[in-house]
């Protein structure tokens, strides 16, 4: 069997959605960012596969940045959750309500 | 247009398109690939299921149940495994990260650093750009430890107390139920 | 083959056209260093350094007005008119609320850390802008917005012993993280239909084979959701309200309109680029029928601003009721966006200057006030019209110009918004709009009603006049000035307007 584009293009989407519906259901903060991470990757594969479709380099450069770029968010959103876990002992975002209306 | 330009270079350098393609390749030549990884796997599962296989026969079988408890350096292990870890521990993994995956940037720079280094243009770009990007980390690195955030002990002693303060006297704008979480 | 090569190698010299942003950038640098040098006791070090990186950078910007478009960086980055509109318009918010956050009890109170740090980020987030303005590559644009993003989101959590602040930061984190995924997910599907990156190249690939409808439909919608988080238009503006709430006032401030303008430099310059060939192409573009772009901006728009100023009604925090009404705002100008033609963008140009002006200038209101009264309630605001006179008047004009009345210059910028909408023919959205003027008139005049027309509560010392710092009275007045003035004599931004579209490149 040969593994083409739409096989990579197929994983992307399940991963996608897989992160899309994990943001959706979970309530713990970390799962959260956790499920982006997942939606990052999916974009990540699209971009690698198209890059070796198109013979363009152009794709790659793009996967390395947006390595450090989601390294970085999950930096800093890991730091402001340790910061609000000291105050309220809990990163469940439904009890996150001081601001609701 | 700037892959296009390496892309290009690389033509002019005469080096196959493949040198610079990493990734699998997508369509062409994947059966082969994936057939050695198949047969990788295989010989690992089979050489790992004969040397437990012949111990299973060769070993002498007495069941007992201390043998299944915890090994713990030989002490008897006491509590639960699932503790909290220290938040320090935490920041430490953070600026872990930060400064880990700058080597993915160093990486893709360090294979090709020699072919594009005696080109009269690009030479020198390639190896400022580098330095400039790391002067940059530095700058972060410094301020992390002037911050004396990689100061374990330090932190300890000057940093607790002050955080356990409320903030009194402050108002009406939402400045702290420190007070209940506590 | 050689001569290509000789253009696209990223080279030294192209960096003399980045002077405001190497500034800005180095400016962070030193301004972090200078407060580890002085060990954080010395807040006025990074202030200063930070008031003259920008002002450095403001003096770059406009010397370089007249040059022409240049690409920097390989040609990620491009310098052109609407980049150096921008430029200003940044520089001149990053200005005002560096200013105003020396002020702020909130930003520079005695049990604040951190205070250097905090204007060095200000300076980052400046310098983000800039770059998001100046992106012609998918790539910058991704990155552009998330040093925006990162930068924004330790903004929004500086207080960090405050509860408030600290939900805001989480809540920015969780939902910028969620629509850059998003939108990542959508410039990879560009890439893929396309095998381009730069926005010129995507256009001329999207010209010579056109996708299927379908598929270029949800790739746009992807991107736009990413975009439309940035300018927090409804459905993707859960965060704002609580963000703007949350934040310490002046980081609020820039936020209403830095990240929000460069969002709309960023949809500007990719809308234009891609989908049609410039402002002077708008009519030969058969991609915008083939999403049906004007109904999906359309709705877009008519949703934002209806939603915007229904809730604003029923807010009783001002800081909140800002927040609405700065999402009613985007409504408006999106208007702009309906058929990508240079009317529209004229208009988009010149509101979002206003917008800057009066928005920046109401929050900075709400700054100076919370550092008396530490209450940003509009039941706390009663009587400020007889204890701050001078400020409350100016409030009033500002309110005045968010509303859209004349003398001001929130009227012209309606007018020219509604005037393109109207050249097109989309008459059930300017009504639509019309409605919403009025509505918003209420809630606006709810916060003059409380300042002047209210007695203040009968308790110690609440009917004393306030002491208002000199420097707050010099900065509100700078952008107090011109929101009238812009109202009676509009014509040389108007042209300045004009000039940032004459030179915009969507070609090179």
């Amino acid at each position: 069997m040969e593994i083409t584009l739409t096989h990579y293009l197929v994983l992307a989407t399940l991963l996608f959605l897989t992160g899309m519906l994990g943001f959706i259901v979970r309530r713990n903060a970390i799962v959260m960012l956790m499920c982006i991470e997942l939606m990052l990757c999916a974009a990540n594969i699209v971009l690698a596969a198209f890059s070796r479709w198109h013979l363009d380099l152009g794709g790659h450069v793009f996967v390395l940045m947006s390595f450090a770029v989601a390294a970085a968010e999950a930096a800093i959103g890991l730091a402001i959750l340790v910061e609000i876990y000291r105050r309220r002992r809990t990163v469940n975002v439904d009890e996150l309500t001081t601001l609701m209306e | 247009m700037a892959i296009r330009a390496y892309q290009t270079l690389n033509e002019m350098l005469g080096l196959p398109m493949s040198s610079m393609l990493p990734l699998a390749a997508v369509g062409s030549g994947v059966l082969t690939h994936f057939t050695t990884v198949f047969i990788f796997v295989l010989f690992g599962i089979f050489f790992a299921a004969l040397a437990l296989g012949v111990a299973r026969l060769v070993r002498p079988n007495n069941p007992n149940p201390n043998k299944l408890t915890t090994y713990e350096c030989g002490e008897l292990p006491r509590g639960s495994s699932w503790v909290r870890f220290n938040v320090r521990f935490y920041l430490i993994a953070l600026f872990f990260i930060v400064f880990d995956v700058e080597v993915i940037f160093l990486f893709p720079w360090a294979v090709v650093f020699k072919q594009l280094f005696p080109h009269p243009q690009l030479g020198p770009l390639v190896f400022w750009e580098m330095v400039l990007f790391l002067a940059i980390l530095t700058v972060g690195l410094a301020y992390v430890w002037g911050k004396g955030d990689l100061d374990w002990v330090k932190k300890l002693i000057e940093r607790e107390p002050a955080a356990g303060e409320p903030a009194a006297g402050e108002s009406a704008t939402g400045e702290l139920e420190e007070v209940t979480s506590r | 083959m050689l001569e290509t090569l000789q253009v696209n190698i990223p080279s030294w010299s192209d960096l003399g056209y980045w002077r405001p942003e190497l500034t800005l950038l180095s400016t962070f640098l030193v301004a972090l260093i200078g407060d580890l040098i002085v060990r954080g006791r010395r807040p006025w070090v990074p202030f200063t350094l930070a008031l003259a990186g920008m002002l450095l950078a403001l003096g770059f910007a406009v010397a370089d007005l007249g040059e022409p478009a240049h690409t920097v960086m390989g040609s990620l980055i491009i310098v052109d008119g609407i980049a150096s509109f921008f430029r200003i318009l940044f520089l001149v918010a990053g200005l005002a609320t560096v200013l105003f956050s020396w002020t702020s009890e909130e930003i520079m109170g005695v049990k604040r850390e951190a205070k250097g740090e905090y204007y060095a980020l200000l300076t980052l987030l400046t310098g983000g802008m800039c770059v998001m303005a100046e992106a012609r590559d998918i790539l910058m644009l991704f990155l552009s917005m998330e040093l925006v993003g990162l930068t924004s989101y330790v903004l929004a959590g500086y207080m960090r012993t405050s509860l408030r602040s600290t939900e805001a930061a989480v809540k920015y984190v969780i939902f910028a993280a969620v629509s850059s995924g998003i939108m990542l997910y959508g410039l990879s599907l560009f890439y893929g239909l396309t095998g381009e990156t730069t926005f010129v190249g995507i256009r001329e690939a999207l010209f010579a084979n056109p996708p299927h409808p379908y598929a270029l439909l949800v790739v746009v919608v992807l991107v736009l959701v990413g975009m439309g988080y940035k300018i927090a238009a409804v459905p993707f503006h859960h965060w704002a309200p609580d963000v703007y709430e949350g934040a310490p006032t002046p980081v609020t401030a820039i936020f209403s309109v830095g990240p929000k303008a460069a969002g709309f430099a960023l949809m500007i310059r990719f809308f234009y680029t891609t989908l049609v060939a410039g402002p002077e192409a708008a009519g030969t573009s058969n991609l915008l029928r083939l999403v049906d772009w004007p109904l999906l901006i359309a709705l877009l728009s008519a949703v934002t601003m209806t939603y915007g100023n229904l809730v604003a009604l029923r807010q009783t925090n001002v800081k909140r009721m800002l927040a609405y009404s700065s999402i009613a705002h985007v409504g408006y100008i999106l208007m702009g966006f309906l058929l990508l033609t240079s009317d529209g963008l004229q208009a988009i140009l010149f509101y979002l200057l206003v917008y800057m002006l009066m928005n920046l200038g109401a929050f900075l209101f709400v700054v100076a006030i919370n550092n008396h009264l530490r209450s940003e309630e509009l039941t706390d605001y009663a009587g400020l019209g007889f204890r701050a006179p001078w400020l409350a008047t100016m409030m009033f004009v500002f309110l005045i110009s968010l509303t859209g009345l004349p003398p001001t210059a929130g009227f012209i910028g309606k007018f020219f918004l509604f005037k393109a909408v109207l050249a097109q023919e989309w008459y059930w959205l300017a009504i639509l709009a019309g409605l919403n003027s009025v509505i918003s008139l209420f809630y606006y005049m709810r916060v003059t009603k409380a300042m002047f027309f209210t007695e203040p509560a009968e308790s110690d010392g609440a009917a004393a006049p306030l002491a208002i710092k000199p420097l707050e009275y010099v900065v509100l007045a700078a952008l107090c000035i011109p929101t009238i003035g812009l109202g009676i004599w509009w014509g040389p931004v108007r042209d300045f307007a004009d000039q940032a579209i004459a030179r915009f490149n969507v070609g090179i």
